[in-house]
């Protein structure tokens, strides 16, 4: 795979556009590689595992309560490689469909959440004066409600289902990311290469998403990368609190806070959302930083 | 080849200094190559040599900043007996205190958070702690009026958004110079500069060379400057020692053969006679550009409350389609303002500004993008006008999308085919502008705004940045180019060498006004107005000159924009005042051969006839 890569000529190798290049250096990198391979044979898991396997994670089975995972503890069993749980319920399948709903939950909430406060924050920045006044006052009171207790309100009075439950935690994160943006906007705004834009015809909102936006977002969204572990843990607090996804679908957050009451004699049943909220963001966090280190390697820190 | 002078005191001595840049594989390549010199206190040597000589790493390492790809290969860097490069801590500990260094950015090198003053006390304080608060704001108020910055008690509290770019560059000098350093390292500082201020700056670092006995290395790529600023001139040619010799020697009696070259492409102001450029332009057509009468104020808010500031007041002129129109002026003489008029970025509170008789200054913004087609600006920054994080060719393209013209093919067939035109190798179409020298980005400049195959190109500051040759290679191309496509250039400079090279007719701005509008070998050979003689005296140059400093202009600051003394504007450095000037500001009046200018001293048109008029008692 890798002696094709060199054989061409340089040439050739220089005509490949800007995103091509930084996706080629970020997938040369070990780390990269290793993130993309835990993710995907996680989101694998998650999406084929429950289906393929044939164990449904809803099935209770009294007799094989409180199994431990393999080679810790007696009575384990390979039919349930990650124990079971005080109901006899496959550890592997409740945590795999967990994921699933927590993924789901914690990705387009941040992506909501960036999407909004970039919206706001490059208005605001771009135009500044009034629209900025309006739209960071807006901001502000947005700010000083706290995420937890806009969760129970909105959360306790309409149903909570999936989406409400992205809404609401898109709506409780943005402020933030509307504050970044308006000053790294208002900084590059002022710059003579918007200037040269403005001379050659471009209209305002081309030259917000066009030129100064695809500047701005990249260091944005690692820092969102971050946030989507936030946005999961938050899903389960939420639903630790009984606002979440309702049991018996099982998410990370109805695990936990059934696996409190056993946390003396079966410890891993609390342990496993854990265990894999770790390797999903570790994985996740692996790639977002090689691909900031090659992003960072090809503009040259420009 | 470096001349060991017998002197009983040497501050900086460098002995066979190498420098090689590592590059990929480990493989060195060469930046200086065994350079040696002497430095002797309070001597003033300038390094000159294009850029790419590598005159600022030899800056860099004798101010012990050297960076990550360049590594030093051989020799050493004595100061006062010690080498800095075999101890790199002494050598820090004397970066900053005995070593001084000022670069030739200096709205970069200033904290925008800070006020100037607080800077300049922290620098010192840390430098010397021993300072108290209020005895260093005393010096650092002192260092502000020596550098001329006015009222340096108030300035002191300023911040640095609110100076000018002279003011910031003698900020930066004060910065340096706070610590009494023994040696000062001027790096290119005078290159952003406009040359009354230059002139200025280059007397100041005399007058603080003799009051507090620094030395000075002074670099920069400007022969004339070099030979006006030191008492002694050393050329760099590829990273070597070429020539070291006083300014007068140098020129009368150079060398080497890269001298006599650099001496030979010099442009000239005066030589070669009234004869500049032709006048193959014919000006009975209709103007492309006609500008009558702008004027631009902008509100303030300062402590005292909101305050007008008159950029632009009374501008006039007409561009004739083929011509190239110069506009000179210095810094906050309103020549950026004016271009923000002329393209349309703002509106003008009063005149017109007709384009191929449209009016630009109450056009639609729709009409206004449709127009722009025609006329395009190319920027002064070459590092700030290019979008960082595009790709060549998607810059050049832009323009293009931007007005819808062509498909994705066509689009890039065009960009490629500019590329080639504005001499830019073609593989380096999806490469980002960062590995391109300031020339380069020039061209890529030049070629995004002629990828639109406009009338009009404004020109602000192009090449202000670049050094001489590459200021020649460029120019060479705008006349190729305009042979081509029939351009029209307004270059707006405050360069006078440069707009004697290219410009049929030139405009003075001053403080807003232009004060003389003339063809350029009128403009060069009589002077309309004072201050355009005051300009030319200060214009750098090896030549003998027609006007000198002391006749032509008095010690002064212009007035301040936001309250203009009533009467002439230029009244206050005048040599010739009369007492009608202070009164009364003299409009700009014809004096014969499409030559106008705005002083009283122009005679009457009603009275005169259109012969041309004895200047050499005005």
């Amino acid at each position: 795979m890798s002696s094709i890569d060199i054989t061409p000529p340089r040439a050739a190798a220089r005509e490949k556009t800007v995103s091509a290049r930084i996706w080629h250096l970020a997938l040369s990198s070990v780390e990269f590689r290793i993130g993309l391979v835990v993710f995907t044979v996680l989101l694998l898991a998650t999406l084929f595992y429950p289906w393929l396997s044939g164990i449904d994670p809803l099935k209770m089975a009294i007799r094989e309560k409180l199994l431990p995972p393999l080679f810790l503890g007696e009575g384990w069993s390979w039919a349930h490689p990650l124990g079971t749980d005080q109901l006899g319920r496959d550890m592997l399948a409740r945590a795999l469909v967990g994921l699933r709903y927590s993924l789901l939950i914690g990705i387009s909430t941040t992506v909501l959440m960036v999407m909004i406060g970039a919206m706001v924050g490059l208005f605001a920045g771009y135009y500044g004066g009034r629209v900025d006044t309006v739209l960071m006052r807006l901001t502000d009171a947005q700010l000083s409600i706290p995420m937890i207790i806009l969760a129970i309100t909105i959360l306790g009075v309409s149903r909570p289902t999936i989406p409400a439950i992205i809404v609401v935690l898109g709506l409780a994160g943005w402020p933030v990311y509307a504050r970044v943006m308006r000053s790294t906007v208002m900084a590059e705004r002022k710059k003579e290469y918007v200037r040269g834009a403005m001379v050659l015809g471009a209209t305002d909102l081309r030259i917000m998403f066009t030129l100064i936006l695809p500047l701005v977002l990249p260091p944005m969204c690692f820092v969102a990368v971050l946030d989507i572990a936030r946005m999961m843990i938050f899903e389960s607090v939420l639903g630790f609190l009984g606002l979440g996804v309702q049991p018996p679908t099982p998410t990370f957050g109805n695990i936990i806070a059934d696996g409190r009451k056993y946390l003396m004699n079966a410890w891993w049943i609390a342990t496993m959302p854990g265990v894999f909220l770790v390797l999903t963001l570790t994985s996740i966090n692996l790639m977002g930083a090689a691909l900031e280190r090659a992003r960072n390697a090809i503009y040259g820190g420009a | 080849m470096s001349l060991d002078m017998v002197r009983n005191e040497v501050l900086l001595s460098v002995r066979d200094l190498s420098v090689a840049a590592e590059g990929e594989g480990g493989a060195l390549r060469p930046i200086l190559d065994r350079i040696s010199f002497d430095l002797a206190p309070r001597q003033i040597l300038s390094v000159i040599g294009e850029s790419g000589s590598g005159k600022t790493v030899l800056a860099r390492t004798i101010a012990s900043w050297l960076s990550a790809p360049l590594t030093v290969t051989g020799g050493e860097v004595l100061f006062r007996g010690r080498d800095l490069l075999a101890d790199p801590a002494h050598a820090r500990s004397l970066a900053g205190r005995e070593i001084a260094y000022v670069g030739g950015n200096p709205a970069g090198a200033l904290d925008p958070t800070m006020t100037v003053g607080a800077q300049l006390v922290e620098k010192l304080r840390a430098v010397r702690p021993e300072i108290t608060p209020a005895e260093a704001k005393d010096k650092a108020i002192r260092l502000l009026s020596a550098v001329r910055i006015p009222a340096a008690e108030r300035r002191f509290h300023e911040y640095p958004f609110q100076y000018s770019g002279g003011m910031m560059q003698r900020a930066m000098i004060v910065d340096a110079l706070i610590s009494d350093p023994a040696l000062l390292i001027a790096d290119n500082i005078t290159q952003p500069l406009d040359v009354t201020v230059a002139a200025q700056i280059l007397k100041l670092m005399r007058e603080l060379n003799a009051e507090f006995s620094t030395a000075i290395l002074f670099i920069c790529s400007s022969l004339p400057v070099a030979c006006d600023a030191s008492d002694e001139v050393m050329v760099l040619h590829q990273g070597r020692v070429v020539e070291r010799q006083a300014p007068a020697a140098l020129v009368t009696r150079p060398g080497h053969g890269y001298t006599r070259a650099l001496i030979a492409e010099l442009p000239t102001l005066w030589q070669g006679g009234p004869e500049g450029r032709d006048e193959r332009q014919k000006r009975d057509q209709r103007a492309i550009m006609s500008v009558n009468g702008v004027s631009k104020a902008y509100e303030t808010r300062g402590k005292s409350g909101k305050a007008l500031v008159q950029a632009v007041r009374d501008v006039t002129f007409d561009v004739f389609p083929g011509d190239n129109f110069g506009i000179v002026g210095e810094s906050g003489c309103g020549k950026s303002s004016l271009m923000r008029l002329l393209t349309g970025l703002e509106r003008p509170d009063g005149g017109t500004i007709l384009f191929e008789g449209e009016n630009v200054g109450a056009a639609s913004p729709a009409r206004l993008r449709e127009l722009r087609r025609k006329f395009q600006l190319v920027l002064q920054d070459p590092y700030g006008s290019l979008p960082p994080q595009s790709a060549i060719g998607a810059i050049l393209e832009e323009p293009l999308k931007i007005h819808r013209i062509g498909t994705a093919a066509e689009r890039r067939e065009r960009a490629r085919a500019v590329m080639s035109e504005v001499g830019l190798p073609a593989d380096i179409y999806e490469s980002l502008p960062t590995g391109l020298s300031a020339g380069q980005r020039q061209r890529l400049n030049v070629a995004r705004a002629m990828i639109l195959e406009p009338r009009l190109l404004i020109m602000d500051e192009t090449l202000s940045a670049l050094d001489q040759t590459e200021q020649g290679k460029l120019l060479d191309l705008f006349e190729r180019l305009q042979a081509q496509h029939g351009f029209t250039y307004i270059f707006i400079s405050h360069d006078m060498t440069m707009v004697r090279q290219v410009c049929s007719r030139i405009a003075v701005m001053y403080l807003g006004e232009t004060v003389e509008v003339a063809p350029s070998e009128r403009l060069f050979f009589e002077p309309g107005h004072p201050y355009t003689r005051a300009l030319l005296s200060a214009a750098p140059t090896l030549e003998p000159r027609r006007y000198r400093p002391e006749d032509c202009l008095l010690d002064g600051e212009p007035p301040s924009p936001i309250d203009l003394p009533p009467g002439c504007a230029f009244a206050s450095r005048c040599p010739s005042v009369t007492t009608r000037c202070r009164a009364e500001n003299p409009a700009l009046r014809t004096r014969g051969r499409q030559a106008l200018a705005a002083c009283f001293l122009v005679p009457d048109p009603s009275v005169t006839s259109d012969e041309p008029m004895e200047q050499s008692d005005v």
